[in-house]
């Protein structure tokens, strides 16, 4: 490993300096002359038929060039989920519904000259609704005479519409209630985790535009340009030859850019007025009608034997699909695939689902896509069973998780929307973190030992976590890479980067594989007509499938340049060269030749031919990383406020190919976590509209919110990823709920059961455990 | 009506709307480099520095700066000659996406302008209003430490 | 996006007299702009002319023999930085300035826009007002003082549109005054969802008189005269701390608003009313 030249070495970021500088990078960083802006009109009511809409007066109005809504466009049923053909979430709406389904649903667009000629059109929009019932319990829409959200003829790949379900699922290994009966101890609770979002700083943004050869372009904020554009295809009934989609640097997706939300209404006044067009969204729309994460109701069950060995888990998750279903049969699949196989000890294991539609914002993908719900109950319930056995929780981890050369039944029998494929556990540094992380946190001293300090109690807590490295099977990305006269090489590849830093990963990758600088790889990344073809940035696919193509192509380069270095020294056999600093050398004759020489010789003077490959890469493997979260924090017992003291991070993502980014990726993801668990939800009225679409209301963390952060990094090699490396980008924003639900546990004996933890909710707690204290013991 | 700004050295005039603000006349006139979104100022993506000092651009009407000195991003350092700071973001890992790094550079040079050598509670104290979802502010604030480091260098050369 | 679409014109007088001369002329059409983050965050749609007094030089932080005047364009920044708020009351004005909102906002916040605009989780109107501050209001020729507690009784927002906040003098308290304040945020920038500050006055443990001022309850900062009358007279010690709690939590004026809860409030007003007086004892010792 130390003999690596680039990788592991924290290679500056390519696109930084140029990010530092302010350079236009950015999607509205260039503008076209001409350009319509596009605003929206939204729906006041969660639920509500439009029974006419007249937009003639704002078509009149001064500037106003095209009025959308549904009586104008095209009526083809679609996903707006940026997931893999076929997409495994149904295709409930068109571009505009006739039926709007919650508070924000758009209803009409206006395109006009400026925003402010759109903004005061859409006042002129007359609509007459036709209000209906709304539903905004997911319990509730499942009973029996709940008004039905998707009553569409044409609506596919729901489960049950007509029970609000837009999915279901239903996977038994062993038997689980056997299972229970065996166990020595049982435990059973629920946990509900809340609507969040994703608050990217900058919002969704597109600018469309015809070239010159009537093509449309789509400039956007994505996370999946080649989604983009078989949607779009297929949303507007366009050829996909018709429709190039270019990604330029994005300011932060974290999932909800993975789906296709301005893009086809950018795209349909482009193509109906022959100008360009831009859309994007205020703060407001990104809280309100972007998109979020999957509020769950998780019912855990755990069993164990008294030795400590677990033996029966079973898992109910509920979730919140909100008004249409994308990514809500995969994300609730994660809740079951990525937490389940860590304990791959108990031989009996349920995950049943119901994924449900309500009058509510859209949930979507979110940075851990389900396994952060099901973590933050599974990992509570795993303290509370040690603490029935009278055991550490840190024991009963260690006990418990997989290890390498291990696997699990649910890899098979859960997988993203079809069956999943079997995965072997070949890096695993699970032990390492729990003995690395727990000395860090000082575990053994603190835990069970909760310090006072006046009315402020510090208690320990923690959690293991699993993610995955792409999608098996599924995922596919496609890299081209090629050579120029100097050795400098061009690497045209699908993968992308939404500042994560993929594209540095990208270079250093072909730079090891070449012997070259990293800085000697020019990358240009997820364009529809420059670049092959990638599923984009999601289920952590980047360095392992992204990486995995871009891998497999520098290979075939280098192949093909040892074999002209091979006849330029007139050698049998090139078998032994060897790669660096730019030149390619055989040390048994100890001949050499620069790269730049192979490269002006192929290109011009003999056997002329492009040194060049593309490769591309699907995998049955998903490593898994690991993650092991610890958090001290200290409770205010008068005021119920929790403040993180210190948050210990140890994680294996295999070979950390760039450390300064992993360890960008595991702090970002954390810290979002905090957030998710302290301060971060959704308000609404009781008729369903939300009240707190602005970072006034909706607090996310800032630099004066931090506990002392430590990232531990165990190093395992991973034989199925790029030069041994797993992925980082999910896991660590699973950690802190859990953990600090736990460490609350340690400190006061509270177990709250929603998230986030706000004083209100920890106060009430102590309050009614205070009065439990009081109350005479009830026999049971 | 006109107004008129020295940004990042250079005067230029401007016609504007006396109830815009200061983030959507820059951006309009070319200033990409300012980003921004929430018109709230509390993300602080807008952060340009007014007459050296801090402020979220989104929240300052145009017409009340008339005759300022601006500073945007582009002021302080570009790709042949970076600031120490910018060299630092760079260096430390401090940029992902890179779109709240301008604002949060500046409030960073603005701390450093003032107080050359700050604690981190002091800079985090300076950078509390320049939100991040992508680093978790960790390497952004070890970022200024170490341009802390460099311009010290810079200075006993 | 433009929000202040109807505004026509602006104005830049360079005194007080001009300023308030145009203020009259336009009536409620026109609004003076201290920092400007109230106007272009709350657009009001019917102002048509926007006053700034960006050149009244009404920035400072100054000594006298009234107390320390503090100038009406007077931003957050700038009292953390003055010398003399850095040890003012013991230090504790100085120590919780830094806590609101954020850098950039507290470059540009103002001390006569807080107290002119009078937001209901203003964190320097509680503290001015548990400070009993006063308020100088001037028309250019005339200038008249007015405590906060007396301004807020008028309509104050009428009496702005004839003059302006030329500055707030807070006294030069004794060593026998100790002052605190405390606030609820969900995060650390947050604006306050609860705030309490209590001015004391005490000889040796026996507290002479004392201000309780509450605010963000989810109304605005208002003084609890009932606490205040409760301490008079009364020793400093860990009881009546706890008594004190007890009695300002079944007083206090506090309701429900989409952030918190009356019940929390009331629980959060007791502790922070027990917490200062424990405080208070401390500094006494």
């Amino acid at each position: 490993m130390s003999n690596f030249k680039s990788i592991g070495k924290d290679t500056k970021k390519i696109d930084a300096l140029s990010l530092a500088t302010g350079q236009p990078m950015f999607v509205d960083d260039v503008s076209f002359p001409n350009t319509l802006q596009i605003k929206l009109l939204y729906s006041p009511h969660a639920h509500a038929i439009i029974e006419d809409i007249d937009t003639s007066e704002a078509e009149k109005y001064p500037g106003v060039k095209m009025v959308l809504t549904y009586k104008n466009t095209p009526h083809v049923p679609h996903t707006t989920a940026g997931q893999g053909w076929p997409e495994p979430s149904p295709y409930d709406t068109w571009m505009f519904n006739e039926k709007v389904k919650f508070v924000g649903d758009r209803v009409a667009a206006v395109a006009a000259e400026t925003e402010e000629q759109a903004v005061e059109a859409l006042k002129l929009i007359k609509v007459k609704y036709k209000v209906l019932p709304a539903i905004l319990d997911p319990e509730e829409a499942m009973k029996d005479g709940a008004p039905i959200i998707h009553d569409e003829p044409w609506i596919t790949g729901a489960y049950d519409p007509k029970k609000n379900l837009a999915a279901h699922i239903d996977i038994r290994v062993g038997d689980v209630e056997k299972g229970f009966k065996e166990s020595d101890v049982v435990v059973e609770e629920t946990f509900e985790t809340q609507y969040a979002q994703h608050t990217p700083i900058e919002p969704h943004v597109t600018i469309t535009y015809l070239d010159e050869y009537g093509r449309l372009v789509i400039r956007t904020s994505t996370q999946v340009p080649f989604h983009v554009r078989r949607i779009v295809a297929q949303a507007l009934q366009i050829p996909v030859q018709k429709i190039r989609v270019i990604k330029p640097r994005i300011g932060g997706g974290f999932g909800t850019k993975q789906e296709i939300i301005l893009e086809e209404i950018c795209s349909f006044v482009t193509l109906k007025t022959g100008r360009p067009a831009r859309i994007l969204y205020t703060r407001e729309e990104e809280f309100i009608s972007a998109r979020t994460r999957h509020p769950f109701k998780v019912k855990v069950k755990i069993g164990a034997k008294k030795d400590g060995m677990l033996h029966a888990i079973s898992l109910y998750a509920l979730s919140n699909t909100g008004a249409y279903g994308t990514h809500g049969l995969t994300v609730a699949s994660n809740a079951g695939s990525k937490t389940l196989p860590l304990y791959n000890k108990a031989e009996n294991v349920e995950f049943i689902s119901d994924i449900v539609y309500t009058n509510m914002p859209v949930a979507g993908a979110y940075r851990g896509y389900g396994a952060t719900q099901g973590y933050a109950a599974l990992e509570q319930a795993i303290d509370m069973v040690a603490e029935k056995l009278g055991m550490d929780p840190w024991e009963l981890r260690k006990k418990n998780h997989i290890k390498a050369g291990e696997t699990s039944p649910i890899f098979r029998a859960l997988g993203e929307g079809r069956e999943g494929v079997t995965q072997y556990i070949q890096s695993c540094a699970l032990d390492e973190l729990l003995e690395k992380g727990a000395k860090e946190i000082g575990w053994f001293e603190k835990y069970g030992r909760p310090k006072r300090n006046g009315s402020k109690v510090r208690g320990v807590g923690m959690s293991m976590h699993m993610q995955g490295s792409g999608i098996p099977l599924i995922d596919m990305g496609a890299a081209t890479l090629k050579m120029n006269e100097d050795g400098s090489f061009n690497l045209l590849y699908g993968g992308t980067d939404i500042g994560t830093g993929l594209d540095t990963v990208a270079a250093q990758i072909v730079a090891e594989t070449l012997g070259i600088k990293p800085e000697q790889v020019i990358v240009y990344a997820s364009d529809t007509d420059l670049t092959p073809f990638d599923v984009g940035a999601y289920a952590s696919s980047g360095t392992f499938v992204s990486g995995g193509a871009v891998l497999k192509a520098a290979l075939k380069v280098r192949e093909q340049i040892l074999e002209v270095a091979r006849e330029k020294f007139g050698e049998p056999d090139s078998k032994d060269y060897i790669l660096e600093n730019g030149k390619v050398i055989s040390p048994k004759s100890g001949k050499s030749i620069t790269l730049s020489e192979i490269a002006y010789d192929t290109l011009y003077v003999k056997n002329q031919h492009q040194i060049g490959a593309t490769g591309s890469f699907v995998s049955p493997y998903s490593p898994p990383p690991f993650a092991v979260h610890f958090v001290e924090i200290e409770v205010d017992e008068e005021t119920g406020e929790i403040k993180p003291i210190k948050y210990v991070a140890a994680v294996d993502c295999g070979v950390p190919i760039n450390p300064n980014l992993v360890k960008g990726q595991i702090i970002g993801a954390l810290v979002n976590g905090i957030g998710y668990a302290l301060t971060e939800e959704y308000h609404f009225t009781p008729s369903g509209r939300m009240t707190n679409p602005n970072f006034m209301d909706y607090k996310i963390p800032s630099t004066r919110d931090l506990p002392e952060i430590k990232v531990i990094l165990a190093e395992t090699y991973e034989p199925t990823g790029p030069y041994g490396a797993k992925s980082v980008a999910e896991i660590n924003i699973n950690g802190p709920i859990p953990a600090i639900g736990n460490a609350l546990h340690d400190a006061l004996g509270i177990r709250l059961h929603r998230s986030p933890y706000t004083p209100e909710r920890v106060l009430e707690a102590i309050r009614k455990s205070k009065e439990k204290k009081l109350e005479p013991v009830d026999p049971e | 009506m006109k107004v008129k700004y020295i940004i990042n050295g250079k005067e230029e005039e401007y016609e504007i709307h006396p109830g815009e603000v200061l983030l959507d006349v820059l951006r309009r006139n070319g200033h990409s480099e300012i980003k921004g979104n929430c018109y709230l100022g509390t993300c602080g993506a807008c952060t340009v520095l007014i007459d050296g000092e801090p402020h979220t651009s989104c929240t300052i009407l145009a017409a009340k700066v008339n005759g300022k000195h601006i500073t945007t991003i582009k002021g302080i350092g570009d790709l042949n000659n970076p600031h120490p700071l910018q060299k630092a973001f760079v260096d430390v890992g401090a940029v992902q996406c890179g779109f709240c790094t301008p604002g949060t550079i500046l409030s960073a040079y603005a701390l450093l302008k003032k107080n050359p050598n700050p604690t981190d509670e002091d800079i985090k104290k300076a950078l509390d209003g320049n939100l991040c979802r992508c680093t978790g502010y960790v390497q952004q604030v070890e970022a200024v430490k170490f341009a802390v480091k460099l311009l010290k260098e810079g200075k006993d050369e | 996006m433009l929000k202040l679409k109807g505004i026509e014109e602006v104005y830049y007088p360079q005194t007080i007299k001009e300023t308030v001369d145009i203020l009259r002329s336009h009536g409620d059409l026109a609004e003076v702009v201290g920092g400007g983050l109230d106007i272009s965050v709350f657009p009001n749609p019917r102002i048509k002319f926007l006053i700034f007094l960006d050149n009244l030089n009404l920035s400072y932080v100054k000594d006298s023999s009234e107390g320390i005047k503090i100038g009406a364009m007077t931003t957050i920044t700038n009292l953390i930085e003055s010398e003399l708020i850095k040890d003012y009351m013991g230090g504790s004005m100085h120590s919780i300035l830094p806590e609101i909102a954020t850098e950039l906002l507290r470059n540009q916040i103002t001390i006569g826009g807080s107290l002119g605009k009078r937001e209901p989780y203003s964190d320097i109107v509680t503290l001015l007002y548990g400070l009993n501050g006063k308020i100088v209001l001037s028309d250019g020729e005339w200038d008249e003082i007015v405590s906060i507690n007396d301004f807020y009784k008028e309509n104050f927002k009428r009496l702005l549109k004839e003059r302006i906040i030329k500055e707030v003098i807070i006294e030069k308290y004794t060593k026998d005054y100790f002052f605190s304040m405390k606030r609820y945020v969900r995060n650390a920038t947050d604006i306050a969802l609860f705030n309490m500050a209590i001015l004391l006055k005490t000889e040796g443990n026996e507290i002479i008189s004392a201000r309780v001022v509450a605010g963000s309850r989810p109304k605005p900062a208002y003084l609890m005269q009932e606490a205040g009358e409760f301490l008079k007279g009364k020793e400093l010690s860990e009881d009546l701390a706890e008594e004190f709690g007890k009695f300002v939590e079944e007083h206090i004026e506090v309701g429900t608003d989409t952030r918190t809860t009356e019940e929390y409030r009331k629980n959060l007003s007791h502790v922070y009313a027990k917490r200062i007086l424990l405080e208070a004892m401390e500094a006494a010792k």
